[in-house]
């Protein structure tokens, strides 16, 4: 009983981690292809 | 040498959550009257601990922006990259510390959810936060920063009322196991699995943290530099 409310906990907490490093890595490429396609040099 | 220190870096912050993760599953004694349920104080009590952290960055970090804005406006810049990163790394952790409690709770108390004074006062922190996170996503011009790091300054008044909420008051949460008087504590194996996790979500969060710093910086240089090439256009 107990054990599926531990394992969905683990879970969540990684996913929610994971996913904000995911949207982290998507603005990083963001970023990187504003920086190619714009004049100025990088920062 | 910069990139040679990330590669090993990267490779002790993965030790250390597996180390935690190992300690909490395997390590740690089953808790005699909650059973296997109880392992998700492991992960929840961490990131209740160190939202404090990340809001606690959040707010120096306005308060210096609100010094700063005037007097020196690249110094400000720098401390809204960290405030925001603090804001949104904490809102992380307070988020996965209002979603593992109802998951600790349901089959512990036999409900998801109660208005308590400790329950309350965490989903009134998290709304405080997301509402700063909308303020920076919706609000233009450039008085947004210093509207921001208002709403911080006073939103953090909210983290010593959660961290006393129960302490003062009666609640359906449980008393605080860390200082929490005479009749607090826990058995040795028990703190010293929370306390590798805590170590492990520390450095995670930090680490985290430094990566939407340098984000915020790099997007502030971004903004910068089309701003001079509009007006040099123009």
């Amino acid at each position: 009983m107990g054990h599926k409310f531990l394992v969905a906990a683990y879970c969540v907490t990684w996913a929610l981690q994971l996913g904000y490093l995911l949207w982290m890595a998507a603005k990083w490429q963001r970023q990187r292809s504003r920086m190619r396609s714009g004049t100025h040099s990088r920062p | 040498m910069k990139k040679l220190l990330i590669f090993p870096a990267v490779l002790g912050i993965l030790a250390l959550m597996a180390w935690g993760f190992y300690q909490a599953i395997y390590i740690a004694p089953t808790e005699a009257t909650m059973g296997e349920v109880q392992r998700i104080f492991y992960y929840h009590v961490p990131h209740g601990i160190l939202c404090y952290l990340f809001f606690s960055i959040n707010f120096v970090a306005s308060m210096l922006v609100l010094a700063w804005r005037r007097s020196n406006p690249a110094k400000s810049l720098a401390a809204d990259a960290w405030a925001l990163a603090g804001a949104e790394v904490g809102t992380l952790y307070c988020t996965i510390n209002l979603v593992t409690g109802p998951l600790w709770a349901r089959p512990v108390w036999g409900i998801w959810w109660t208005w308590d004074a400790r329950l309350t006062t965490s989903l009134i922190l998290w709304l405080i936060y997301v509402s700063y996170l909308l303020v920076r996503r919706f609000a233009a011009g450039s008085e947004m920063q210093a509207l921001a790091a208002v709403l911080a300054v006073f939103g953090a008044l909210d983290m010593p009322i959660n961290y006393l909420a129960n302490r003062i008051w009666r609640t359906q949460h449980p008393s605080p196991v860390i200082g929490g008087g005479p009749e607090s504590g826990m058995a040795p194996p028990i703190a010293a699995a929370l306390g590798w996790n805590v170590l492990a979500w520390a450095v995670w969060g930090l680490a985290v943290l430094a990566i939407r710093i340098h984000l915020e910086r790099r997007q502030q240089a971004i903004d910068n530099a089309e701003a001079v090439a509009a007006l040099a256009a123009d």
